[in-house]
């Protein structure tokens, strides 16, 4: 996936790029969205109660009413269009506001690599980089994402070659059932970014936030120590 | 001493036995590795369970017009709509493969059950357009509940009043379906009492413990026509779909499990589960893909974890240190179901032939409890290496000395394929050092902070048995081998292709694995009780040798010719016991200001045949006794008595390891080849779990001075003990 300065995202999700001149348009379209959805929604209704009375029960799946409704009725939740750079990626996206980054970044987006362990900031394995800082994507709403530069695990490539730090993970055995991977790959890049000497202490204090049940931490913590160029056992000394 | 237990050198290859990354580790470090949720499928419909929020309740009536109202959800389903058997969710006996067991139990379950019988059960279900109006929906779902009383306790489930679970009473059904405890006498227990110069009698209890795989569950089913592809992340794709397709009324070859990356599983995922079938009711009912994706607490709470103990010991000694006999009494808390057995293993790791053991697999309304790799053991030598420890320092014995007087040997009545756990043991002491570590007197360190030292040693069983491959050749010499694995995360898939390579005597990366997906590949075990590489592995060689034969007498394939092989081996050990072997040596300080404990220093030995690839066992063991080290100072679920409720489900509840808590696990595998599985290989991924909680509990037993009887050993139990 996508470069960083030359992204490209066709044919995933319904995505438009970043286009200047819709820009200022953002609160009008929310405007219309609520207004047009609002109608929907009354419509909706009263054919709801229409076929209740008729019927006496809904029906599910087969009533072409219902379905048809449906459609609208789930529109009709508020949404607001954000601009982030995505792996590099410039991209204009309408959300909506109970999404969550993460549901942002895998339904709308197809970035698949972050995953959900807990949907609840337990466990890490959500972990993308926010202009930089490792954030639980699980735990932070996309429209927060305004403006930002997002990288998931999909971004650390470079011209088609994997990172020193994911290579180290490979050599190093550190995913082994490789849910939690991608998130404490996210936050260790985001560690040697800033240190990128660590000690294995300073490993384990950044990576506290990221879980693995597997309990291969021994040899994540080696991983990222043989990315930094220093080595060392994985283990509390 | 039989021929058979030693061995020379190993025979050096040339792809078995170096350290090699990963086949699929570029997919598992780039985000590309698909796993069950990743799978998007057009027109996919989402979904979400109801869960009893009551430990034990009759459902008067459930109502729900209002979900169904609701725009954008597709289909409700409840037990009122669909009465689906779930036969692999209680089973006489808890013998979880077995048809017979299944027909034959009457404490059925159905995948929506009335009454329900512990928090978090479901009930009802909802699939919608997308995952909040499926969330919505299940809110808009009103059930009218008959609360029941309810027991959290094994005992108290026992005693007569009890509030009962099933009509006959709160004890499991054995595998005759009788309530009835799992009992057995070897030898003369009384006369090996008589004996005995002193007698110790004592308590311990585990606690329960979530197997918590990073990944929560979920299913994606879809049908075309009378034929239903259910993705779902299981431990054995083939024992997965036989289950879904009894419980589904449909024939094996109607259902297709996929399952190719997945985040864990450590036995919370043999087999099927009720999530497969709620996910194919669905997308029948809806007739589009179903997703049903479990919450962290659906996880928690709706699947299982290792059943708690209680474990009454009497252990007879002899003025020697010699064990004369041994009884032990217990309780296994199962939940409302038996989906496994409740057994509670380690007395056979003793020599001692005067056994006596009953343990009742009782039922409450807890949440069910079930396979947490090696699911009976680590309970179990807690218990009674706890106990062995204490006898030893009782009556003056260094405990590694008095382990190895009574630790089991083979002997002419029961021979071994090998034996190297007085060499595991032996090795493991040099390596620790335990004659400096070791406090000849407990909890005699100056200062508020102490050190001690403790072992455990284990024999775990490494059987051979049936599984199937097939390996096919084309003209380019690309070998392409079919196996019915999945890739729970020791690395199955590259062993086998291993495996493979090695027996072809080809270059790794002529060898592909097609694998996860019971339409393309034959039948394995699963991965559970540590069987893949013993078993499949076996497998593929048998294939690789018949390819080669082939290759030999008809030439490699040109053009579009193909050769295939196939496999079903089904290989004995003519009645040798095949076990693998451990002995692990734990250094602790214990802070008695604080309660605190951490470890200074952890000495793990294996023997576990030949090791086919060193860089991923080494970790199989070092993150397999971290859990041993989560489950002995750290996890619990606890709930609150007065309702039933569940307190602490989830990874911060339960105070899971984090890196933080993480010693350096020194692993040293003692290699041998006994002959039998590919190349000698044994059990590698349940062993090194078994320990660590043992080991633990005595080095802080060693450290303190006190000894801590009840998992896990947190620090207002210590500052408790030394109140």
């Amino acid at each position: 996936m996508g470069k960083r300065e030359n992204g490209d995202n066709s044919g995933i999700g319904d995505t438009s790029r970043e286009d200047e001149r819709e820009s200022d348009l953002r609160e009008d379209e929310r405007e219309s969205d609520l207004l047009e959805s609002d109608l929907t929604r009354r419509g909706f209704l009263g054919g709801t109660g229409a076929a209740l009375v008729v019927a006496g029960a809904p029906t599910l799946g087969t009533a072409e009413i219902s379905t048809a409704t449906a459609v609208a009725q789930v529109a009709d939740v508020p949404r607001t269009t954000i601009r982030v750079t995505v792996n590099g990626s410039r991209e204009r996206v309408e959300v909506e506001d109970r999404w969550t980054l993460n549901e942002l970044l895998r339904d709308s987006l197809g970035l698949m690599g972050s995953k959900i362990g807990c949907n609840r900031g337990e466990c890490g394995a959500c972990t993308v980089l926010v202009d930089g800082e490792p954030v639980y994507s699980c735990s932070t709403l996309a429209v927060w994402a305004d403006g930002q530069e997002i990288v998931t695990v999909e971004g650390l490539e470079r011209d088609g070659d994997v990172s020193v730090l994911q290579q180290a993970f490979m050599d190093h055995n550190a995913p082994q059932c490789g849910f939690c991977t991608p998130g404490q790959l996210m936050t260790a890049t985001a560690l040697l970014d800033r240190n990128p000497r660590p000690t294995n202490m300073e490993v384990r204090e950044a990576l506290v936030g990221n879980l693995c049940r597997c309990s291969n931490y021994n040899a994540i913590v080696e991983a990222v120590l043989a990315a930094a160029g220093t080595s060392g056992s994985g283990g509390a000394a | 001493m039989s021929p058979q237990q030693t061995t020379g050198p190993l025979r050096p290859m040339n792809t078995v036995g170096h350290n090699v990354p990963r086949i699929d580790s570029y997919e598992r470090v780039t985000g590309r590795a698909t796993y069950t949720r990743d799978v998007r499928l057009p027109g996919m419909l989402y979904a979400r369970v109801l869960r009893s929020p009551h430990p034990h309740a009759r459902i008067r009536s459930i109502d729900t017009s209002k979900a169904e109202a609701l725009p954008g959800v597709r289909a409700v389903i409840t037990h009122e709509t669909h009465e689906v058997l779930y036969g692999s969710g209680s089973i006489a006996g808890g013998r979880q493969y077995s048809d017979a067991a299944k027909d034959i139990t009457t404490h059925v379950r159905y995948m929506f059950d009335n009454p329900v019988r512990f928090v978090g059960q479901p009930l009802a279900a909802v699939a919608a357009v997308d995952r909040h109006v499926a969330e919505e929906a299940i809110q808009l779902i009103e059930v009218d509940y008959e609360e029941l009383p309810f027991v959290l306790d094994p005992e108290e489930a026992l005693e007569p009043g009890a509030p009962l679970i099933w009509p006959e009473g709160n004890l499991g059904l054995d595998f005759a379906n009788q309530p009835r405890p799992s009992a057995g006498t070897s030898g003369d227990p009384e006369a090996g009492f008589r004996a005995a110069d002193r007698v110790f009698e004592d308590r311990y209890t585990t606690a329960f413990v979530q197997d918590a795989q990073m990944e929560p569950r979920s299913a994606l089913a879809h049908w075309d026509g009378d034929k239903v592809t259910i993705y779902t992340p299981t431990q054995g794709i083939s024992n997965c779909r036989h289950d879904n397709a009894r419980d589904l009324g449909l024939e094996d070859h109607q259902v297709q499990i996929i399952c190719k990356y997945m985040g864990g599983g450590f036995g919370d995922k043999n087999g099927s589960y009720y999530f497969d079938l709620i996910a194919a009711t669905l997308a029948k009912e809806a007739d589009a893909p179903v997703l049903l994706e479990l919450s962290r607490k659906d996880d928690w709470l709706g699947t299982h974890g290792r059943w708690h103990t209680v474990q009454d010991f009497k252990v007879g000694v002899a003025q020697d240190g010699t064990v004369t006999a041994i009884q032990l009494r217990a309780y296994s808390g199962m939940g409302p179901y038996l989906r496994r057995s409740g057994g509670i293993s380690g007395t056979d790791a003793y020599a001692c032939p005067n056994v006596d053991r009953t343990i009742y697999s009782v039922h409450t309304n807890r949440m069910v409890s079930g396979n947490f790799r090696a699911p009976s053991d680590p309970q179990g030598y807690f218990a009674i290496q706890s106990m062995m420890d204490d006898i030893a320092y009782k009556i003056g014995m260094d405990p590694v000395d008095f382990a190895l007087k009574n630790m089991r040997r083979p002997t002419e009545q029961q021979r071994y394929t090998n034996y190297t756990l007085d060499e595991c043991i032996a090795r493991g002491r040099e390596l620790f050092d335990w004659e400096s570590r070791w406090r000849p007197e407990p909890g005699s360190d100056p200062g508020p902070i102490k050190r001690g030292a403790g072992m455990a040693f284990m024999m775990f069983r490494a059987g051979v048995g049936p599984s199937s491959a097939i390996l096919r050749v084309n003209s380019d010499e690309m070998y392409t081998l079919f196996v019915g694995v999945t890739d729970i995360g020791p690395g199955a898939k590259t062993t086998m292709a291993l495996i493979a390579a090695e027996e072809l005597g080809v270059p790794l990366s002529q060898v592909e694995v097609v694998w996860g997906d019971t339409d393309l590949c034959p039948y394995s075990v699963g991965e559970s009780g540590s069987r893949t590489t013993t078993m499949t592995g076996y497998a593929v060689v048998q294939a690789a040798l018949d390819l080669k034969g082939q290759i030999a007498e008809k030439g490699m394939p040109l053009g579009d010719e193909v050769l295939i092989a196939s496999a079903t081996p089904t290989p004995s050990t003519q009645g040798l016991r095949r076990m693998c072997f451990g002995a692990h040596f734990v250094e602790v300080e214990a802070d008695v200001q604080l309660g605190h404990v951490r470890i200074s220093k952890y000495v793990a030995v294996h023997e576990s045949g030949r090791i086919l690839n060193p860089l991923p066992a080494k970790d199989q063991i070092r993150g397999a006794a971290l859990q041993g080290v989560g489950q002995a100072l750290h996890e619990d679920l606890l709930y609150d008595p007065q309702n039933g409720h569940p307190l602490n489900a989830g990874y911060y509840g339960a105070r899971h390891v984090t890196h933080m808590d993480v010693p350096e696990i020194e692993v040293t595998f003692i290699e041998t080849d006994d002959g039998f599985g590919p190349y000698g290989a044994k059990t590698v991924g349940e062993a090194g779990i078994i320990l660590g909680p043992a080991a633990v509990a005595n080095a802080v037993f060693n450290a303190i001075g006190h000894r801590m009887k009840d998992l896990p050993i947190t620090r207002e139990k210590i500052l408790g003990a030394l109140a």
